[in-house]
């Protein structure tokens, strides 16, 4: 088994489709592009030139790293899927890093992990590694009730790179299948429609 | 291309969660190797319906374990496969956007050519897949989703005769046994009770019989089954088991009857076009309905053509399908690249004016 895997990384888990491409601990490159939408259709091509700008093919590849979320439902959805049919199409592991172990690896300092969500709340994962969805607001305060400030966040670029350092870190382990972190329940509600009483149950 | 071809398929546009291998030889039957399928009954049952988040979550960490034991249970490797066909579309986006992912990462991984396939498609292929059934025939896909006539002229070539303009059986059948209390999914539960009922005890609409086309609407069932049970509870305070079993069998012998009339319709058109060997075909959950296959059989016989319904497991949704459809492209070269695009909507007929959904984002199907 080699020491210098070629690890392939990648996040969609909110507006843009983020990848990097990593021989060992040497990064070749790290690229994104910033999009609302389509996602879906720009991902594998976009990952299919970085591998060909670097005289490599989808074969050569031996890990696969993948951002799990928490984040966009569908964009992490997209990544997760990709990873996974890539892993089993590949015979390759593919390492799932949550939105967390990525930015504190990409940041390197003392201080609390939060990923932004929409109108003004981040997730956060306080000293305890407890996570929780919140005000962006009380997640600053939760960090300075621990003595420690929220992480900057990290371009898309970094992220990515970090996904994939976090993924060398865990090789050649043999990992569950990357799983979405979601962090939030599904909106559903139980039907309303009540039957009527039965006279002869 | 005149070798034989060995194809997987992959299929999550609703609640099932499915693989399989197809292998065809020209000038002999397809043979499905494998088809494997992960359904999600338990994981909506609380809710009277396909919530379309938990579809998709479960969809998301379940294709590649469904592709994995598709494989294995064919014995075979992606090595000994010709192309990857995945369901692109029309469905709920959430699966079909998994589904589509997780294909394009299996065929850059292997090689293996991609092919987006059309749900209603592998549906109206069936008959072919099953009973090698030559064109042009006319099929009629009913299901939870959907209903429509179609003529089917080539594997890309589809008329829609008509079709319904607000839900699909399937959908009256599940609201009716939400509204008496029966379990889901409704059309086995309401066929079960109809059983035991007299069709002819409430009386219920026959809906658009009036008009001369084949379209259909099973909006106002539901709410005529609503106020009949209503009425009915307002007398007596509830229901007896005999006025539920009477609900379900004026339900449904409404279905059947409109059915059977539009199919007539259908096929006079059909016949028009002088097919040497006439056939209707069903496909779709709905289909299962033995009242309904009954009645079917019965136009089919009255006009002298040949009723094909392919076993209940390739009727509703599966992969098998799928794969035979994606098969029946690849022969004529058709292939799609990583850019594959999941589509919620994807009309057959492209020709055709929309029915319902025909908004600014386009017909639903």
């Amino acid at each position: 088994m080699t020491d210098t895997p070629l690890i392939l990384a990648f996040d969609t888990s909110a507006a843009y489709c983020a990848a990097a491409l990593m021989l060992g601990d040497q990064l070749l490159e790290t690229r994104a592009e910033d999009m609302t939408r389509g996602q879906a259709e720009r991902l594998m091509p976009l990952m299919e030139e970085l591998l060909q700008d670097h005289a490599k093919t989808w074969s050569d590849l031996d890990a696969i790293g993948v951002g799990v979320g928490p984040g966009n439902f569908t964009g992490i959805r997209i990544a997760v899927s990709a990873a996974r049919g890539l892993a089993l199409g590949l015979g390759a592991p593919a390492y799932g890093v949550s939105g967390f172990d990525a930015r504190a690896e990409a940041v390197r300092c003392p201080g609390l992990a939060s990923v932004p969500a929409p109108r003004d709340q981040v997730y956060l994962r306080d000293a305890a590694g407890e996570t929780a969805l919140m005000p962006l607001e009380q997640a600053k305060a939760t960090a300075a009730q621990a003595g420690l400030a929220l992480l900057p966040q990290p371009t898309p670029q970094d992220l990515a790179a970090a996904i994939g350092r976090v993924a060398l870190s865990r090789w050649p382990k043999i990992p569950e299948a990357p799983a979405p972190l979601y962090l939030r329940a599904a909106d559903a509600a139980p039907s309303s429609d009540t039957p009527p009483v039965l006279l002869d149950p | 291309m005149t070798q034989g071809l060995t194809v997987l398929g992959l299929e999550s546009s609703c609640d099932d969660t499915a693989a399989a291998i197809v292998r065809q030889t020209p000038g002999v039957h397809a043979e499905i190797l494998s088809s494997v399928i992960f359904g999600q009954t338990d994981l909506h049952a609380a809710f009277g319906g396909v919530v379309p988040e938990l579809a998709a979550r479960a969809h998301a960490e379940k294709l590649d374990i469904c592709v994995k034991q598709a494989l294995d249970d064919s014995g075979l490797t992606f090595a000994d496969l010709d192309a990857i066909a995945v369901t692109a579309g029309p469905g709920l986006i959430g699966g079909v956007m998994s589904g589509v992912m997780c294909a394009k990462g299996i065929s850059a991984a292997t090689g293996l050519p991609l092919i987006g396939v059309n749900h209603l498609a592998g549906h109206a292929l069936t008959p072919r897949l099953t009973d090698g059934v030559a064109f042009p025939y006319l099929m009629l896909l009913v299901s939870g989703g959907h209903c429509q006539y179609l003529l089917v002229r080539g594997q890309d070539d589809f008329t829609r005769l008509g079709g319904t303009i607000d839900d699909a059986p399937g959908e009256a059948f599940d609201k009716t046994a939400r509204l008496l209390g029966l379990q889901q999914p409704g059309g086995p539960s309401v066929e079960a009770e109809a059983l035991m009922g007299d069709p002819n005890a409430i009386r219920f609409p026959r809906p658009l019989l009036d008009r001369p086309d084949c379209n259909m609407s099973f909006s106002g069932l539901k709410t005529a089954l609503l106020r009949a049970r209503d009425q009915i509870v307002a007398e007596k305070a509830g229901l007896t088991r005999q006025d539920r079993a009477n609900l379900c069998a004026g339900f449904q012998q409404a279905v059947v009857d409109v059915l059977a009339e539009k199919t007539r319709r259908a096929l006079r058109i059909y016949m028009e076009i002088g097919p040497s060997d006439p056939v209707v075909a069903v496909a779709g959950g709905v289909a299962a309905n033995q009242a309904i296959r009954s009645a079917l059989l019965t136009v089919c016989a009255e006009a002298g053509a040949t009723f094909v319904a392919p076993p209940l497991k390739l009727c509703t949704d599966n992969a098998a399908m799928i794969a035979y459809a994606g098969l029946e492209r690849f022969r004529t070269g058709v292939q799609d690249d990583l850019t594959l695009t999941a589509r919620p909507r994807w009309p057959l007929d492209q020709h055709s004016p929309s029915l319902i959904g025909s908004g600014r984002k386009g017909a639903k199907a």
